[in-house]
């Protein structure tokens, strides 16, 4: 009987098909025109640079004609200029347009590889960040956080004092300090107990600077201080928010940077080429990620779902991949989609710097650096180009976001 | 309100020493020899001891074993990090290790030069930015308001190296209306007082050099204006939407006030937040970005100074170039955080 109605039901549509959030959300983005105007062009690109990657061959070592020097376009092939070069030719005489269309492969890869890069680092400092900020560490946590302590503080004494096995002892010690310490808990600051820090102060004296007094007594001093020092910090029920602060003052350090300079310094460091590139972008890029990260995870920790998942004793890994994870994506997609389109502005300012692809590898940034002085005599063509490629592939991404963020955020729509 | 200001800049203080750390690490990380960079690759060996003793190369980076272990406690500290942070302390910024230059002297043209170009730009961005957004957001879908979000989000894909590029071709190449770079024509000269041109050619009443330098200023500050006119052209229009939707400005309306009125009193005020926010988020970034307009343009400022300081090891002008960037990010992240209790009487800060 309620079998039969239910079917009746479907049949007058009046009980629709079960929709997932996502569904709807793809739903809402391919109804979007911006949103689909973006992906055509991201399309468009990301196709070119792949096919013409992988069935267009091209060797810049070998593609050198003098005779073809900064032709303007041409598209029927005439006694000067025998070949068709829709976007004309540079100072070597190369293709622009092939070089263009070859460079998206190197530019879109720069772009996809460093933003991986600060997701990946950004995303997983953000999230721990923002769990531990309002969750208890656990026996674990506490130990990775107190023995870090040790293995730090250990590493300066050792090298000091010219003794290696101090090392293990401080990170004893701070091992130590998580099983003679106070039971980590929820919310509530445990308290400081003097005997104890009075206890373990003594301990980090004793392995730093006994140790230490076989080189000089000087040495032993500042060991000794070093020693105590951790000792105490050790004995300290030192939670959660510990980690997140570290964690998020470095992230404070990395965003005080001039950016452009900061990644300009890492390329001076690693050297050029387009690997390094990513390396320097993805960097500059990981505080953003772990910010948008942490505040995302932390709003979501308050949420009451989180609190019902814990009282049925659900434990840290499985809260974190099917409770929390889930839900800070959609704002973490839609700067992920923002921060390729300005990931690739970023290798087109390397390029153009010349820090990024080594030359006569072509990259659209490396292209505008190569001709650029030829802008003065005219050639405005292998300027134009390469240009217009960056702007149009950052513009199909932006486009993108900004559908991406009405989609996944319904609130939003007007 | 002064207790949350210093509490503010001491809190600073972590952030700035770890920047210094980091340029410091970093610097010494890259590979090569800034005293064997200056004198070539040939330079006697003696001659190479003697600039890293005169630069102080020569000591430890952070700190001395073996003076500690001779009881040597002041020897111990005295190493180039702690140098470094001692000539800080004395804002003593040192001289270029390639130009012997004293870097406070140059720093005195040409960080004026940036500013006056960043300060332009933003002032550009503001009065172009806001109105075009305002307007977008009261004539919500019309053809304006896509024409103009059309064009904003134009301007936020824009690389502005070659927008800069595409200016010099289109103005002062083909058109040859305007100079491509620099900052003042050869035959032109303004008693520099504060060393921003402009500023200078104004206080001195030196007309003709002020349409020059407005002229030199020109293309660089619409490159860099791009970028933030466009951003904050959009999230005034997205922080008006979210306000004009209220109950008060509903109100405003039945109350049969005018429409610039209920616009500018009512929701402009509110909608200010956000708006300040990324203005003060796109400040640093002119800052930070200076290094490619400084390139294209050839404007002398410390953009392009510390890149090139960067390449060439020259870690004095690194280091003080960086720091002083940074301590203008951080500064204006404080003043627009202050500017918060200032927009919104609700906000205290204790």
């Amino acid at each position: 009987m309620l079998e039969s109605r239910e079917a009746e039901l479907k049949e007058s549509n009046m009980v629709g098909k079960g929709r997932s959030l996502w569904g709807d959300a793809w739903r809402r983005l391919i109804s979007s025109n911006t949103a689909r105007l973006g992906m055509a062009i991201v399309a468009i690109f990301v196709l070119s640079a792949v096919l013409a990657h992988f069935f267009w061959e091209y060797n810049p070592r070998t593609d050198l004609d003098y005779s073809l020097k900064l032709k303007p376009p041409t598209l029927i092939p005439n006694e000067e200029v025998p070949s068709v070069h829709p976007f004309g030719t540079d100072k070597l005489g190369r293709d622009v347009f092939r070089r263009v269309v070859h460079g998206g492969w190197n530019s879109l890869r720069v772009g996809f590889v460093s933003v991986g890069i600060s997701l990946v680092v950004g995303g997983v400092l953000g999230l721990l960040a923002g769990f531990y900020e309002s969750m208890a560490l656990g026996r674990v946590g506490q130990g990775i956080l107190l023995g870090g302590i040790g293995l730090a503080f250990g590493a300066v004494s050792a090298w000091l004092a010219g003794q290696v096995f101090q090392v293990p002892l401080f990170v004893l010690l701070s091992i130590a300090g998580v099983f003679y310490g106070t039971e980590p808990t929820r919310g509530r600051v445990p308290e400081v107990k003097p005997g104890r820090v009075l206890m373990f102060v003594a301990a980090g004296l004793l392995i730093s600077a006994v140790p230490a007094l076989l080189v000089s007594p000087y040495t032993a001093a500042a060991c000794g201080i070093l020693g105590a020092l951790t000792g105490g910090l050790v004995s300290l029920p030192l939670g959660g928010s510990v980690v997140s602060n570290v964690i998020m003052r470095i992230m404070d350090i990395i965003l005080a940077f001039p950016a452009y300079l900061l990644a300009i310094a890492i390329v001076a460091f690693l050297g050029p080429g387009l690997n390094k590139a990513m390396i320097a972008i993805g960097f500059v890029g990981i505080p953003v990620y772990a910010r948008l990260v942490r505040s995302a995870v932390l709003s979501v920790t308050q949420a009451d779902y989180v609190l019902a998942a814990q009282a049925v004793g659900v434990g840290y890994g499985r809260l974190l991949l099917r409770h929390i994870v889930p839900n800070t994506l959609s704002p973490v997609i839609v700067q992920l989609t923002m921060g390729l389109a300005s990931a690739i502005i970023w290798a087109g300012a390397l390029g153009f710097l010349g820090l990024g692809a080594i030359p006569p590898e072509p990259e659209w940034g490396a292209i505008l650096g190569d001709s650029y002085r030829f802008l003065t005599s005219g050639a405005w063509w292998a300027v134009l180009f390469p240009g217009l490629a960056i702007m149009l592939s950052v513009l199909g991404f932006n486009l993108l976001g900004d559908g991406l963020r009405d989609a996944l955020d319904p609130s939003l729509t007007r | 309100m002064t207790r949350y200001i210093i509490q503010r800049v001491l809190s600073l203080i972590p952030t700035i020493l770890g920047v210094t750390l980091t340029v410091f690490l970093l610097l010494r990380l890259i590979p090569g020899d800034p005293a064997v960079a200056m004198l070539g690759e040939h330079a006697a060996q003696e001659n190479v001891e003697r600039i890293r003793e005169q630069f102080g190369l020569n000591r430890p980076l952070f700190l001395d074993r073996e003076a500690l272990e001779q009881g040597d406690v002041a020897a111990f500290f005295d190493s180039q990090y702690i140098r470094y942070l001692g000539r800080l302390a004395r804002l003593d910024l040192g001289s270029s290790i390639h130009r012997r230059v004293a870097i406070a002297d140059e720093l005195r043209t040409r960080f004026p030069a940036t500013i006056e170009l960043a300060m332009l730009s933003m002032i550009v961005a503001i009065l172009i930015g806001i109105p075009v957004g305002i307007v977008s957001a009261a004539r919500r879908a019309s053809l304006l308001d896509s024409i103009s979000m059309v064009g904003a989000l134009i301007g936020v894909s824009m690389p502005i190296f070659w927008l800069g590029l595409m200016e010099i071709m289109l103005f002062a190449v083909i058109l040859q209306w305007l100079p491509s770079g620099g900052r003042l024509g050869h035959a032109m000269e303004v008693r520099s007082i504060t060393n921003m041109v402009v500023v200078d050619s104004l206080l001195t009443g030196n007309t003709e050099a002020l349409v020059d330098a407005l002229k030199h200023l020109a293309l660089p500050t619409i490159a860099l204006a791009t970028i933030p006119m466009a951003i904050i052209a959009r999230m005034t229009r997205s922080s008006m939407l979210e306000v004009l939707r209220a109950d008060y400005i509903r109100t405003a309306h039945a109350k049969g006030l005018r429409e610039t009125v209920v616009l500018f009193r009512h929701a402009l005020k509110n909608a200010f937040l956000p708006i300040i926010t990324i203005i003060g988020i796109q400040t640093s970034s002119l800052m930070a970005g200076a290094v490619l307009t400084e390139t294209i343009f050839s404007w002398p400022g410390i953009g392009k100074w510390v890149y090139d300081a960067i390449l060439g090891r020259d870690y004095p002008i690194v280091q003080s170039g960086t720091l002083l960037i940074t301590i203008v990010i951080v500064a204006v992240n404080l003043v627009v955080d202050l500017s918060y209790a200032f927009l919104d009487p609700r906000i205290h800060y204790e």
